[in-house]
């Protein structure tokens, strides 16, 4: 199992200069002493004009950031936005392998098709297409890596012969991965040999069967890169403490936070009826049935790493089981936590939960 | 870091919203099914200073900031043939997205008093049209002769399979419950039939004649146009006036 944090650069109102540099120094601190800790991996989102929610228009450039001061996390686009008038695929493949190169290859390639229509709608981008766009553009970006000359003709893309340059440092290219937060896209990542990081947040029980569809499926794949990435990555939330109490009760704030900011954006399937969006994404996904409210609060996800060190290692034990490779965390929400607490849950966790996921750490626990 | 963060909430007084004058009607506990209801539903923006404005605090807005047209029209039933219309801007109470009604009309009184005394729709008397045509289904709402409404969608597009349904934001009206004044949720099921998405299409909207005069829908959105069986239940959920948004949300009517 290894573990990353995952960030949505969510900022606190107002937006002042100061609010928003803290977001993002406060993170680079975080995954400073990620690196230093063990973590595996950094992943940062691509959002556009999600108030409050997420900050995070330019992963390349946090990532970069990141990058530049670590030495050994991995930095991960979680995810870039394959959608025509959003991003050219030229340019995803070009900063992509920028950033391989600047990183001494530690990119991992997220790839997803958004979900608000504060996104999709801002950018005037046609709704009914994001899921084909998506699929063109996971089947050009590694050959414009791999490729010396590339050209091609499509329906959402097409470009004459070129070289697209930089070409990425690891060989043959960084992993590709997609989101999965509707039901079936862990299929369509199986389908391609592409990773699945599911942003389901975050019940153990309900990833169970995905997971296993997942591990199947990619078997019989026909990947859209050079080589296949069979990896489940579980994006969850982390805090560690040493009183369970006082770490599930901070957690429940964290998530009660998210849920305020997710709850103001625009679900495409609220607000634009497509066959492509008929499921909920992930910030749909924590709003229960409109129609039918709960009388209580939903109870929280099984999955989620909130509590003290014994707490996290049976959680995670059964993410484990569940056959996850990855949890990415995240560990903010509009700067709720001090920093100071962030830190230190962090310390906390890689001193007394990940030794118990490593492999020196399995053989202590065998040899005990 | 700046202090305590600032949170996106509606700052009208919750004295300026307008409640029913019809009193609720708790005791109600059967649910009334209308077969082949058509239902148009069509979806702008608007300037989020404008929905900021008349959104209490209770309610936060979407972002963006959105509208919405509902036209019904009944081809008979337990309340008979009526056509209801109404328009409000989407807020969340909490994590659900729902709209807060600015203004409804309907073309039969037996149905009006049946949405007033349910769910606290306060209906001006109005002639209300939703009619399918070749090229668009139009709903429209006129007053002594003045069009105040015209609302279209045009280029329609079938929807079929697991996108066939329209995830309707449920109404939220002002009205007068045992605790106090309140928002009323309205509870309804749908039972999809046919749907069609089409581009939005706004010929009229006369602001100052709905009596909002800075009311404005801006950028189109889209539309869509459904026949149901629609089952209309007790109201179940109350949302406070003031109790702000991130610590309010619905819950249920005392009865």
């Amino acid at each position: 199992m290894k573990f990353g944090l995952f960030y949505e650069l969510s900022t606190p109102r107002p937006f002042t200069t100061e609010n928003q540099r803290a977001v993002i120094e406060n993170a680079i601190e975080q995954t400073v002493l990620a690196d230093e800790l063990g973590f595996s991996s950094v992943w940062c989102v691509e959002h556009h004009f999600l108030e409050e929610y997420s900050h995070s228009s330019c992963p390349d450039m946090f990532l970069t950031a990141v990058a530049r001061a670590t030495r050994n996390i991995r930095v991960g686009f979680g995810i870039g936005t394959c959608v025509p008038a959003m991003h050219s695929p030229i340019r995803w493949a070009e900063k992509a392998a920028f950033l391989d190169l600047l990183s001494n290859g530690r990119v991992e390639f997220g790839t997803g098709r958004s979900s608000t229509w504060n996104e999709l709608g801002g950018f005037n981008a046609v709704v009914d297409d994001t899921k084909r766009s998506w699929d063109e553009y996971c089947r050009v970006i590694p050959k414009m890596w791999t490729e010396e000359r590339f050209s091609y003709e499509g329906t959402y893309f097409s470009m004459p012969e070129r070289c697209v340059l930089p070409k990425p440092m690891q060989d043959p290219h960084p992993p590709l991965w997609v989101a999965v937060t509707a039901p079936g896209t862990e299929f369509d990542a199986a389908d391609r040999g592409m990773g699945a990081l599911i942003l389901s947040i975050a019940d153990v029980e309900r990833n169970v069967p995905r997971i296993q569809e997942y591990r199947e499926r990619i078997k019989r794949c026909e990947p859209v890169g050079a080589f296949v990435n069979d990896q489940v990555a579980i994006a969850n939330w982390m805090y560690c403490h040493p009183e369970d109490a006082y770490a599930k009760q901070r957690g429940e704030e964290l998530i009660a936070t998210f849920g305020y900011m997710a709850g103001q954006t625009v679900e495409v399937s609220e607000a634009y009826p497509a066959n492509n969006y008929s499921a909920l994404g992930l910030l749909g996904s924590l709003r229960p049935d409109p129609n039918a409210p709960g009388d209580a609060k939903k109870p929280p996800a099984s999955g989620l790493c909130f509590g003290d060190p014994d707490s996290l290692v049976d959680t995670i034990s059964r993410w484990q089981a569940a056959g996850a490779d990855h949890l990415i965390f995240m560990v903010q929400a509009r700067e709720h936590l001090p920093q100071a607490d962030v830190l230190e849950s962090m310390r906390l966790f890689a001193r007394e939960v990940m030794p118990h996921f490593s492999d020196s750490g399995r053989k202590k626990a065998v040899g005990a | 870091m700046s202090g305590a963060a600032e949170l996106l909430y509606g700052n009208r007084a919750a004295d300026d919203i307008a409640l029913a004058a019809t009193p609720l009607d708790t005791a109600a506990a059967d649910t009334v099914v209308i077969e082949d209801v058509e239902i148009l539903y069509v979806l702008y923006e608007m300037s989020m200073a404008s929905a900021l404005e008349r959104l209490p605090v209770s309610l936060h807005p979407s972002v963006p900031a959105l509208f919405g047209f509902t036209f019904m029209r009944a081809p008979g039933g337990p309340l008979g043939p009526f056509t209801i219309a109404w328009y409000g801007i989407a807020c969340r109470t909490g994590i659900k997205p729902r709209h807060l009604i600015q203004g409804a009309f309907c073309n039969r009184i037996q149905a009006a008093d049946f949405f007033a005394g349910r769910y606290g729709f306060a209906c001006r008397t109005a002639e209300v049209g939703l009619r399918e045509t070749f090229d668009r289904v139009r709903g429209s709402v006129d007053v002594d002769g003045a069009t105040l409404i015209d609302v279209a969608i045009t280029d329609g597009l079938p929807l079929v399979g697991a996108g066939a349904l329209i995830k309707y934001s449920p109404p939220l009206n002002g009205t007068s419950l045992a605790g106090g004044p309140a928002l009323v949720q309205f509870e309804a099921g749908y039972d999809f039939k046919r749907v069609l998405r089409g581009r939005p299409r706004l010929a009229a909207f006369a602001a100052a004649g709905l009596g909002d005069a800075g009311l404005a829908p801006t950028h189109p959105i889209a539309g869509s146009h459904a026949v149901v069986d629609l089952h209309l239940m007790p109201a179940r959920f109350q949302v406070d006036l003031t109790t702000p948004a991130e610590a309010g949300g619905a819950r249920k009517i005392a009865r």
